[in-house]
């Protein structure tokens, strides 16, 4: 009976592996069908209604949907030859490591050249991947906490003698910590990449019992706006959003730092063409992105379809002039699509210190 | 398992022909191929993939032990690692000591006060660990339910930090832990005879005697059963301590996501995830050692 003893404890055991994995649901591709996958949430649904469903319509295709995006699906179907998720949205460092590795299918030059041609800035543009959206990493605060003066640079939002409470910070490599530590040290924006992390480091370790981190947007809003931590780095449309709903918080456009997701189609996706078809029309149609900027509070992919934003939405923009003239610049994704495994790293390193 | 396992022990099989050595071995007693699409089932959709997916730790990105080296170039793994099997453990010691004196509670109680206290443990049992999870978060944190309303009373001037703390993650996971401890511990009270304790106290042995040399023994395999599934469960947590916990209790499975998600190295998390599996497995052949576990959970001897 040895052995079943033994059985017992390896079944057992293998309970701690599956219950730290989880999967999620797929849906196949069909003759005329496009499986769009997205973070989730309410931003997904506005994504949907404003530029693939109306697109899906005028040509007869079913919109499938899956949430949220997850890499290694991704990795794992191109592997396996079994593709069935179509566009993506992605970050642009996980887009320019899966293009260089083959994950990703490589645009058509008229995709790329429609792109530039329709404002999309070419910064924001890859092989595989065409923006779908801007937002921005905004100083935010709680405007009950700060109701007189709340900090307007880095260098402030650093400064916990003359603004005193908890600063909230996404946990994650790519999420703008790095960038804002170094811009609060006195790092001027065009000299920021590549990223001198030591001195990163060396900056949030000045603040470090003032640190608390967020994983997700829900929290971040919540730490915020219960006052927990009265600053934070914030996802500049979910702090609108809060601030529409009553909540006492609000973004400084100062100094934010511009980010953008990207929408990419894995390699091997059986009815690519339809997800190329789709991509000349997103951009060919500014008024449907400005839908979706109306609907989720994410900027538009081009900066042309600004005037098609309803006037209080658009001054919540990364690309309102504005809030452009005092942006500290692009986040660069070529440098963590090189840096993000090495620093997420030492992240997690100085974390659990 | 226990009852079909309770019911061939306890000698239907006797005078039935000697099965052969194979089938005796699968309890292949007509009802017993019952398990066998299940048994299927298990490895082709489990066993296999976990096979495949753990063996990528020696062959991904290249043949080797490179992915165990690297585990233990950075300190960080193994701390996580020590962590997550420390905070396991805690969490254990806090669920077993609510859930046995709860459970104990429930075979006192009648039948109605039973079915409340029963809702009681499943209700959230039933309920997404996500908003579980939340809910927790505005319960505990400064400005939560919990020390908002400590401080309208006066009772405390500054808000005792719960949240981000080793005490809102073992709050958070002993609160998800508990019914797997409550229910087993239950069950087999339940089918404790209550007549042995009074036989004892009729020979002499005061109540609490009685409680601890009768019926705490007999209710050792419910306590076994609760040690394991909790312990083995809290080991692969990692929403919870995301959470509601702080920076330094990190946990292996948020590690091992990380790894798979965002950072795509497979082989990595997969040498993690062979790393915890082998160490829990070490640590109950260990616990194996002390604690009869086959009898305890297949109710054999």
């Amino acid at each position: 009976m040895k052995t079943t003893k033994l059985l017992a404890i390896a079944s057992v055991a293998g309970l701690a592996v599956t219950l730290s994995s989880c999967g999620g649901s797929g849906s196949g591709a069909s003759e005329s069908s496009l499986t769009v996958t997205m973070w989730g949430g309410a931003a997904q649904k506005a994504h949907v209604d404003s530029y693939f469903t109306p697109w899906a319509k005028t040509k007869g295709v079913t919109i499938k949907q899956d949430s949220p995006t997850d890499y290694a699906k991704i990795k794992a179907q191109v592997e396996a030859g079994k593709v069935t998720s179509g566009p993506t949205e992605v970050e642009p460092n996980f887009a320019n490591t899966a293009c260089e590795a083959g994950l990703l299918e490589k645009l058509p030059q008229d995709i790329l050249d429609k792109a530039k041609a329709t404002g999309v800035a070419e910064d924001q543009i890859g092989p595989c991947a065409i923006p779908i959206l801007q937002y921005s990493f905004t100083i935010a605060y709680n405007s009950k906490t700060f109701s007189g003066a709340h900090p307007t640079t880095w260098a402030e939002f650093f400064d916990t003698k003359r603004f005193p409470g908890k600063r909230g910070f996404w946990k994650y490599a790519t999420g703008g910590m790095f960038e804002a530590a170094l811009l609060a040290d006195g790092v001027t924006p065009d000299q920021l990449y590549p990223l001198d992390i030591d001195r990163a480091f060396k900056k949030l370790d000045s603040i470090k019992s003032d640190i608390v981190f967020f994983d997700t947007g829900d929290q971040m809003t919540q730490m915020l706006a219960s006052g927990e931590a009265p600053l934070v780095q914030a996802w500049s449309g979910r702090i609108f959003q809060a601030q529409q709903e009553g909540e006492k918080v609000a973004n400084e456009w100062n100094d934010n730092l511009v980010s953008y997701d990207q929408i990419v189609v894995p390699k091997g996706y059986p009815n690519k063409d339809l997800a190329f078809d789709w991509m000349r029309w997103f951009l060919d149609n500014p008024k449907a992105q400005a839908a979706d900027a109306d609907a989720s509070i994410y900027g538009p992919a081009s900066d042309k379809a600004l005037e098609f934003v309803s006037e209080n939405v658009r001054k919540e923009l990364p690309g309102f002039p504005a809030n452009a003239e005092r942006s500290a610049g692009l986040v660069d994704y070529g440098y963590w699509a090189e840096n993000y495994d090495s620093v997420t790293e030492r992240l997690n390193a100085w974390i659990a210190q | 398992m226990t009852s079909a396992a309770t019911d061939s022990s306890t000698g239907r099989l006797r005078g039935r022909p000697r099965p052969l050595r194979l089938s005796r071995w699968l309890r292949f007693d007509g009802w017993g191929a019952l398990v066998l699409p299940l048994l299927v089932f298990l490895v082709l959709v489990f066993g296999l993939p976990l096979v495949v997916m753990l063996s990528r730790s020696l062959t991904d990105p290249s043949f080797g032990l490179q992915n165990y080296r690297d585990i233990f170039a950075n300190a960080v793994y193994p701390r996580v690692l020590g962590n997550t099997f420390l905070i396991a453990a805690i969490v254990t010691v806090v669920t077993l000591a609510l859930a046995y004196p709860y459970a104990y509670l429930m075979t006192l109680v009648g039948p109605v006060w039973r079915m409340i206290m029963l809702g009681l443990v499943l209700v959230p049992f039933w309920t997404s660990i996500l908003v579980r999870s939340f809910a927790l978060v505005l319960f505990l944190r400064d400005t939560g339910a919990f020390n908002s309303t400590l401080q309208t009373l006066d009772v405390i001037d500054q808000p005792i930090p719960l949240i981000r703390t080793l005490t809102g993650v073992v709050f958070g996971m002993v609160q998800v832990a508990l019914p797997f401890a409550v229910l087993p511990i239950f069950a087999t009270m339940q089918g404790i005879d209550r007549r042995l304790l009074q036989a004892a106290e009729s020979l002499g042995a005061r109540p609490a005697g009685a409680f601890w040399r009768i019926f705490v023994p007999l209710s050792a395999p419910g306590v076994a059963a609760a040690v394991l599934l909790t312990f083995v469960q809290a080991l692969g947590y990692y929403i919870t301590p995301a959470l509601l916990g702080g920076p330094k209790n990190t946990m292996i499975g948020e590690l091992i996501v990380q790894q798979v998600s965002t950072v795509l190295r497979f082989g990595f998390a997969a040498a993690l995830a062979t790393l915890l599996l082998l160490t829990t497995f070490l640590l109950l052949v260990v616990a194996g050692r002390f604690v009869d576990l086959q009898k305890h959970l297949m109710r054999q001897t």
